[in-house]
């Protein structure tokens, strides 16, 4: 018996050295080429774990996001060779860049990105997909020409706003289609050479699979005197100059459950979410009911003072 | 010899007709020969100011741009000489040393000089071993340890480091007295994969991007955010008052007196009114800083570098003027007063090459970043050209995230270990080194190199890849052009 336990004693010793070896391997071994290490500002989450809207994956031809409810099967000849960046302090996300599996064999097949701009944060002026395309439509340089005005389509059951345009120098054509997914644009956009190949991606989306859990309703500036009946406001350790863009998910009893920092430092995360997990709203009530609101919260500088705020 | 001929000629012909692609190929067509910096008139030496400056207006003006000239190419010694306070560590001995291509103010030469700083005894090589990376014709380069190590000389990954490690020491140099420093473990640092590079970045022009307001680059920022190509860029603002720095690989500095106060300090340990005190390595800052023979090595007290308040008088006055203000603030002016570059209409390729790359340029997106043109600087209290114009520098002066392939691990400000300030692109035509760390001379490189997870690049450069041959190399032809 007592062989036994010295046994399992020298295991358990050898364990936590080996342990102990690989820790200090990956603390003070070689740096890894290729990663990113050092991070400034960066998405992060606090409270219950919920899906992010930057967590969608490519997989064997499919785009899946659970945030968004999204489905999308490209093809198994796609695939998504480069991961995007992270979100922006303005709520603009890279959900997704996907390319053939093979461009050598078929170049005018063209990429697909799908992408996100986080209503509550944009820099446009834009309250909706219709509004942020037009947008676009106004900005677009006289390098292009447009194709298909803003229109209206339904694809898989869902609303969403086509624009078409060229660039007749490159001999490339986008095909955006913009639809709203919580107080989110989500746009698809397909570029390429070949209109008709672009085509065929299009009718592809109206496989798309649609939510099928009913996600938080979603309200810009819920946050107001009328609605927080509890506040403790972050206390910032560090001057720093960024606007920290911020999502919380408060439940049927007012409390914050989930919080989502589109870009922030890591200690701004940790002292706003030490705050608002303190916060308290008054519930939000939908046909007399108590329901879960997302809404958005703009700590820091922000990017873009309001004209009001100017005057 | 004409069957051999023959021979030769079938299988380049046969190898035309299986790689049509590769024969046809598209190519960087190198640095662009004629005027410097496109400027008739303008010589290696002595790079052109501003047109209004040249115009000497105000009045004395030009003496001062004359004067910052010069002492951006004086060569500093420890004591005992005119040019006085070099080291305790260093990187070069000269400003115009590392910032000489295509002339003076701009980046890094063909042939490197930090290679031969040992052999012109700048430094001695008693003390100083020239680092394997430091090439006859490889880019100049500064030196930084993304993190601090542990005792064992290993990277810590829990203790971000990132300040600049120089290359050589005064020590054993005969003006240098007793300080003895070792160089930093460079060899060490290679082998944990703990360094990073940085080239030089020129100073064409920057006296008109010293000069937006940051409504401009806002204003901007928004109608660039109307793009499809995945690209949202931030700004890397100042710790002290929140405005929007613009100068160094990644926005870092705010001014340019900033920005030269800095280099001065750090590149040449030159202490000055900006930077005061003698810059140990970071791991020396961390224990007891510099040892107290390696300090006041010039004899003079400290700044090294400061506004001479006895000048001989003069009967030019204006050169009088220019003879009081410290070196850093001559660098500065020197730097404000340069011209920007000429792009030129038709050279690579032709004009209408140029012209489609242009059009080509903005149609895939490139210019999202790498705005062609900002409207307008502000005015100007310092002379007529820097107020009310168009800059074209080719940037929006924002920080992207440019990926793990291109991510340095450094943080400067709000810039995190993988973000870049938009390089400006003018002048790149007559540029040698692309990149934060010069790791290429070939632009095809560079713009792969914009590709990488977590880049906001990657659907440009998609792009850049879906165009033809010949599409492809009238992109080349413009920035060439440029």
């Amino acid at each position: 018996m007592s062989s036994l336990l010295s046994r399992l004693l020298l295991f358990f010793a050898a364990s936590l050295l080996v342990d102990a070896a690989a820790y200090g391997a990956a603390q003070y071994g070689p740096l890894p080429a290729g990663v990113i290490l050092v991070k400034g500002a960066w998405s992060s989450a606090a409270g219950a774990s919920s899906p992010l809207p930057e967590d969608g994956k490519m997989s064997s031809g499919r785009y899946d996001n659970a945030y968004f409810g999204l489905g999308y099967a490209v093809g198994s000849n796609w695939t998504q060779r480069y991961e995007g960046p992270p979100p922006s302090d303005s709520g603009y996300y890279v959900l997704a860049q996907i390319e053939p599996q093979n461009p050598a064999l078929d170049p005018s097949m063209g990429h697909i990105l799908i992408a996100a701009q986080d209503l509550f944060f944009t820099l446009a002026p834009a309250r909706s997909a219709s509004e942020l395309v037009s947008y676009y439509q106004q900005h677009l340089g006289a390098e292009y020409r447009v194709e298909r005005d803003p229109i209206k389509v339904r694809i898989a059951d869902r609303d969403f706003v086509r624009l078409d345009y060229l660039s007749a120098v490159a001999g490339l054509h986008w095909h955006v289609l913009a639809t709203e997914i919580r107080c989110h644009v989500v746009q698809f956009v397909f570029t390429g050479s070949s209109p008709k190949s672009m085509e065929r991606l299009v009718e592809g989306m109206k496989t798309m699979i649609q939510p099928t859990v009913s996600p938080p309703v979603c309200l810009k500036d819920f946050a107001t005197p009328d609605t927080v009946l509890e506040r403790e406001e972050p206390v910032f350790s560090q001057l720093r100059f960024n606007p920290v863009a911020v999502r919380i998910v408060i439940d049927q009893e007012g409390r914050v459950r989930h919080i989502h920092f589109l870009s922030a430092f890591p200690e701004q995360a940790k002292n706003i979410s030490d705050a608002l997990l303190q916060w308290r709203f008054k519930p939000y009530l939908l046909d007399g009911q108590p329901v879960e609101v997302e809404t958005g919260l703009l700590f820091g500088r922000s990017a873009r003072p309001s004209a009001a705020a100017l005057r | 010899m004409k069957k051999l001929l023959a021979i030769a000629s079938m299988l380049l012909f046969s190898a035309a007709l299986a790689f049509p692609g590769n024969v046809l190929a598209q190519t960087d067509p190198g640095v662009r020969g004629g005027p410097i910096n496109g400027q008739p008139g303008a010589t290696q030496g002595g790079p052109l100011p501003l047109a209004s400056v040249n115009a000497n207006a105000p009045t004395g003006i030009l003496e001062f741009f004359d004067n910052g000239l010069g002492r951006f190419q004086e060569q500093e010694v420890v004591s005992g000489g005119v040019n006085n306070g070099l080291g305790p560590r260093f990187n070069l001995n000269s400003c115009s040393g590392c910032h000489a291509q295509p002339a003076v103010g701009g980046s890094s030469p063909p042939s490197n000089p930090e290679f031969q700083v040992i052999a012109q005894g700048i430094a001695s090589g008693s003390t100083n071993t020239l680092p394997s990376f430091i090439t006859a014709h490889g880019p100049t380069l500064e030196v930084r340890f993304p993190f601090f190590t542990n005792s064992n000389g290993g990277p810590n990954r829990s203790a971000p480091n990132g300040g600049v490690e120089n290359l050589f020491t005064v020590s054993d140099r005969p003006d240098a007295g007793s300080c003895n420093l070792q160089q930093p473990n460079f060899q060490q640092a290679q082998q944990s994969n703990n360094i990073i590079f940085r080239i030089p970045t020129p100073t064409f022009g920057l006296g008109l991007i010293e000069n937006i307001d940051d409504s401009t680059l806002l204003a901007n920022q928004q109608a660039q955010a109307a793009n499809n190509f995945g690209i949202a860029g931030a700004f890397n603002r100042n710790g002290n008052d929140g405005t929007i720095a613009r100068f160094g690989w990644k926005a870092q500095n705010k001014s340019l007196l900033v920005f030269a106060g800095e280099a001065y300090n750090v590149e040449m340990g030159i202490t000055n009114e900006m930077f005061s005190q003698e810059r140990p390595l970071p791991q020396e800052e961390q224990g007891n800083g510099l040892p107290s023979n390696c300090l006041n090595l010039s004899g003079r007290g400290y700044p090294e570098d400061a506004t001479n308040f006895n000048v001989a008088p003069n009967s030019d006055q204006a050169a009088q003027n220019a003879q009081v203000p410290s070196d850093v603030v001559l660098f500065a002016e020197f730097m404000r007063l340069l011209a920007p570059p000429v792009p030129s209409t038709n050279t690579p390729g032709g004009a209408q090459s140029i012209a489609s790359g242009f059009a080509l340029f903005k149609a895939i997106g490139c210019s999202t970043c790498h705005t062609p043109a900002i409207r307008a600087t502000q005015p100007s209290n310092v002379t007529a050209s820097l107020g009310n114009v168009t800059v074209r520098a080719f940037s929006d002066f924002e920080i992207h995230h440019m990926g793990n392939g291109l991510a340095d691990n450094v943080s400067q400000g709000g810039a995190g270990g993988d973000q870049f300030r938009t390089a400006p692109l003018w002048g790149l035509g007559q540029r040698i080194f692309f990149l934060h760390d010069g790791r290429t001379t070939n632009l095809l490189s560079a713009i792969a190199d914009h590709r990488s997870n977590g880049s906001e690049a990657t659907q440009v450069a998609e792009n850049f890849s879906s165009l033809s041959n010949g599409q492809q190399q009238q992109v080349l032809n413009f920035l060439r052009s440029l």
